[in-house]
């Protein structure tokens, strides 16, 4: 149950660049998290619910782009996204290693309005 | 208007732990960083190797827990100066918290600071602490399929220790396809076979510090 520590995390983050932009009210966070991380989506928006009062991302919304780990298969060398780690080669079936990526915990932008 | 940002949201922590790293290596100290479930067995394998290396080796133990010192109370029973952290209820230890801890231990005085994690598979492998070596801790008891779920603490660990292996008989743990998942997620993933209580493999687990502390400081 990390999720509150992250959000916590990322409000924080948010409050510094928001600042730097100039931002008044932020409207909207993306963020990009990895499948490895194991974050539970409805817990990370509960939190995020919770948390953002009183903060400059109190009416923000949250949207999360979910990352996979890329694995190649030692079979066919087909290159494909692992859903639910299930790492079987969706061509062929054989066994699939892992490349990289899926472990992204970003803040990738802000929407927000800045001051006049 | 959309302001791009892309930047770490554990950046806090980030700083922390590098700022910890550069502690320790300005101290010429290798940090170890110990992760595993609940009840897994990590402080009885640090009470069975720990012993083995205290003369060639000046250590220090970090003891991360929720709640109570009784992790920290066993290590201080083998003459090893320990800090015990308690987190109040959080899940992990972050580099913030261990920052805190150092100022309890005289750094100078010691060549390995072990950190025992609180006992979870998945929020402390989230969290660098500014460690040299990592190391996976997983018991037989727990079962062979938790490699395929929890692959996050297995993925970037330096070594696997597979605890409790006397009981092995008594479990219908598959080592063949523990060991199958986790070498998916790294083929040259080294994995040792221990048992605190028989002793076995706490050798070569020994060993295998004494080499890795070498090698990295």
């Amino acid at each position: 149950m990390h999720e509150y520590s992250i959000v916590q995390e990322l409000l924080s983050v948010a409050a510094v660049e928001a600042r730097r932009a100039g931002a008044v009210r932020v409207t909207g966070l993306h963020c990009r998290i990895g499948a490895l991380r194991q974050l539970d989506h409805r817990l990370l928006l509960e939190a995020f619910e919770l948390l953002r009062s009183e903060t400059v991302c109190a009416e923000a919304e949250l949207r999360i782009e979910t990352t996979f780990v890329t694995a190649c298969c030692g079979r066919c060398q087909h290159e494909y996204a692992v859903h639910d780690w299930n790492w079987d080669c969706p061509r062929c079936g054989g066994s699939g290693h892992p490349l990289g990526g899926g472990d992204e915990l970003d803040l990738i932008s802000l929407e927000a309005e800045i001051a006049a | 208007m959309n302001i791009p940002v892309v930047e770490k949201i554990l950046r806090k922590n980030e700083q922390a732990a590098r700022q910890n790293r550069a502690c320790f290596d300005s101290h010429g100290l290798t940090c170890v960083n110990i992760l595993g479930g609940a009840g897994c067995g990590k402080t009885s394998l640090l009470e069975a190797v720990l012993p083995s290396l205290r003369d060639a080796l000046r250590i220090g133990v970090l003891e991360g827990d929720l709640a109570t010192t009784r992790d920290a109370e066993r290590i201080a029973a083998l003459q090893i100066p320990v800090v015990q952290i308690l987190t109040g209820g959080g899940c992990h230890l972050t580099a913030t918290l261990v920052d805190a801890g150092l100022q309890h231990l005289d750094l100078a005085a010691l060549d390995l600071l072990v950190i025992e994690n609180v006992g979870n598979p998945i929020c402390p492998a989230n969290f660098d602490l500014g460690e040299h070596l990592r190391l996976a801790v997983l018991s037989v008891t727990e079962g062979h399929d938790k490699p395929a779920k929890y692959p996050l603490l297995f993925k970037d660990t330096s070594l696997v220790v597979l605890t409790k292996c006397d009981l092995l008989p008594h479990t219908d743990f598959d080592v063949r396809a523990a060991e199958g998942d986790l070498r998916r997620l790294r083929p040259e993933l080294e994995i040792l076979s221990t048992s605190a209580r028989t002793g076995s493999g706490i050798d070569a687990l020994a060993a295998w510090l004494r080499a890795h502390i070498r090698r990295s400081a």
